[in-house]
């Protein structure tokens, strides 16, 4: 059982704040180069990890398990084909288009543009942005992390309370 | 598998409810979509067919909240329960922290329920996962029907590990949210039990310390044609082994894909923790400017190179 937790405590992505705003930085200055409208950095099983730029009116927890999806069902058709996967998708809309980029190999970089840039420009900086976020990532991966990060004490008892009050005692 | 995001100060996970074709698994999203309180809840979509049937998954996000300093989230996703989709069933089960099996109690669905099961045990597999290492739930659905198992029966036959069970009416809601409460319960404690304050082991950060975890098959994933029924022994049936249906059949209680707005969560949503401007539009840094500004002087001597050199000899040609 203590190999089975050290297992799955091995697959689990934990960010930190300090690599957050080294993330966050990244994608601002991508945004600024690519003129794209936001950038979303989500992970392979659709949760969102952070985002920059304009997401006004965007359902993000929606978006991002979709993004997850699109690129779970493409890599499959990557392998029938013989390919480990396909690290640059794009879908393209009459207004607003969707690139995503597979950073390292856990994330995948989901930038939303409209016509104020092109996708080649987007294709662009973010190959570049990609690669610099995987460094970081790596970079990050060997650093201990620091005791402050830690899920509170009471978080059993308060879970607990509230699972109580959204599904009832 | 969970995301924890102490920069967000966020806690996601991810619960997948599994099982046979028709057995309800949609029908319990619908129902926790229809009770759960607006403000914990997001927009219920879905990847469906014409027939309504599931074609790639459900999802509806679930905010339980604020937990110890933690908004916590679940991702709740149903995976399609017919056996021509494995392909993509395997694929939304990849990364779950929690399964809920729902079964159909109905005596005539026991072979059914029981190669979904089987199914669900080889993709556990096939992601590296261990049946044992994550919690798992059963649900006995449709127990309003006629002609349904005991508990004890559906236990004999499906429950040889002793998951925690319960028995549920999804279409009226019935043993739905105790359900999903149960699961959801069993997840938050192993987290607590791995990240809790006295966890000095040293956790993970960005990426995983260990490889990739891919699907321990190197080999590419087939849409599997419907499998005859397995040649394990099932309870007492008096219907003749089948196997699974795999054409679409109206769902009694139709999905509407396209929702009304979506609600926003009640934090973490849409307040950003960190990030959430609005990027500046801005020339290209002066860097690259002088880049190409050389680029484009070096193409213009080469053009002039290459002009002197055709007159010289393309136009006195003696």
């Amino acid at each position: 059982m203590e190999d089975a937790s050290r297992k799955i405590r091995e697959k689990r992505l934990v960010f930190y704040a300090e690599d957050l705003e080294k993330i966050d930085k990244y994608l601002l200055e991508f945004l600024k180069l690519s003129q794209a409208r936001c950038a979303l950095l989500i992970d392979k099983e659709g949760h969102m990890v952070t985002r920059v730029g304009d997401t006004e009116n965007l359902d993000l927890d929606t978006i991002s398990a979709l993004v997850a999806g699109s690129f779970a069902a493409t890599r499959e058709m990557a392998r029938i084909l013989g390919e480990v996967e396909f690290a640059d998708l794009f879908h393209q809309g009459k207004n607003e288009s969707i690139q995503l980029y597979l950073v390292g190999e856990r994330t995948l970089l989901t930038v939303i543009f409209n016509k104020s840039t092109t996708v080649g420009m987007v294709r662009l900086y973010a190959a570049e942005i990609a690669k610099k976020l995987a460094a970081l990532f790596l970079k990050a991966a060997e650093q201990k992390p620091r005791k402050t990060d830690r899920i509170g004490k009471d978080f059993g008892s308060s879970a607990k309370s509230k699972l109580d009050d959204l599904f009832g005692k | 598998m969970v995301q924890i995001n102490f920069a967000r100060k966020e806690v996601n996970c991810k619960v997948v409810f599994y099982g046979p074709g028709m057995s309800g698994k949609t029908t319990n999203l619908e129902k926790v979509y229809e009770n759960a309180p607006d403000q914990h809840k997001g927009e219920l979509t879905s990847i469906a067919t014409e027939g309504d049937r599931t074609l790639f998954f459900d999802f509806l996000p679930l905010d339980l909240g604020t937990v110890a300093g933690m908004n916590t989230k679940f991702q709740l996703y149903t995976v399609p329960g017919q056996v021509y989709y494995n392909s993509t069933r395997k694929l939304v089960l990849q990364g779950a922290d929690g399964v809920i099996f729902v079964a159909d109690s109905q005596r005539k669905k026991m072979d059914e329920n029981i190669e979904s099961l089987e199914n669900l045990m080889e993709n556990l597999t096939e992601y590296n996962i261990n049946p044992d290492d994550i919690p798992i739930i059963l649900q006995y659905n449709k127990r309003d029907l006629p002609d349904v198992l005991s508990v004890e029966e559906l236990n004999k036959a499906l429950n040889p590990k002793g998951w925690p069970t319960f028995e549920a009416v999804a279409v009226t809601g019935e043993g739905v949210f105790p359900t999903l409460k149960a699961l959801s319960s069993l997840v938050l404690e192993n987290l607590n039990k791995e990240y809790g304050v006295a966890d000095d082991a040293g956790s993970p950060r960005l990426e995983e310390r260990a490889p990739a975890p891919e699907p321990a098959k190197p080999e590419p994933a087939k849409p599997e044609p419907a499998k005859p029924a397995p040649a394990k022994p099932a309870p007492a049936k008096p219907e003749p082994a089948k196997p699974a249906p795999a054409k679409p059949a109206p769902r009694p209680a139709p999905l509407t894909p396209v929702k009304p707005p979506p609600k926003p969560l009640t934090a973490g949503g849409k307040a950003p923790a960190t990030g959430g401007f609005k990027a500046p539009k801005a020339p290209l840094p002066q860097k690259q400017s002088s880049k190409t500004l050389v680029w484009v002087i070096v193409l213009i001597l080469i053009m002039a190179v290459v002009a002197v050199v055709a007159v010289l000899f393309l136009g006195n040609p003696k």
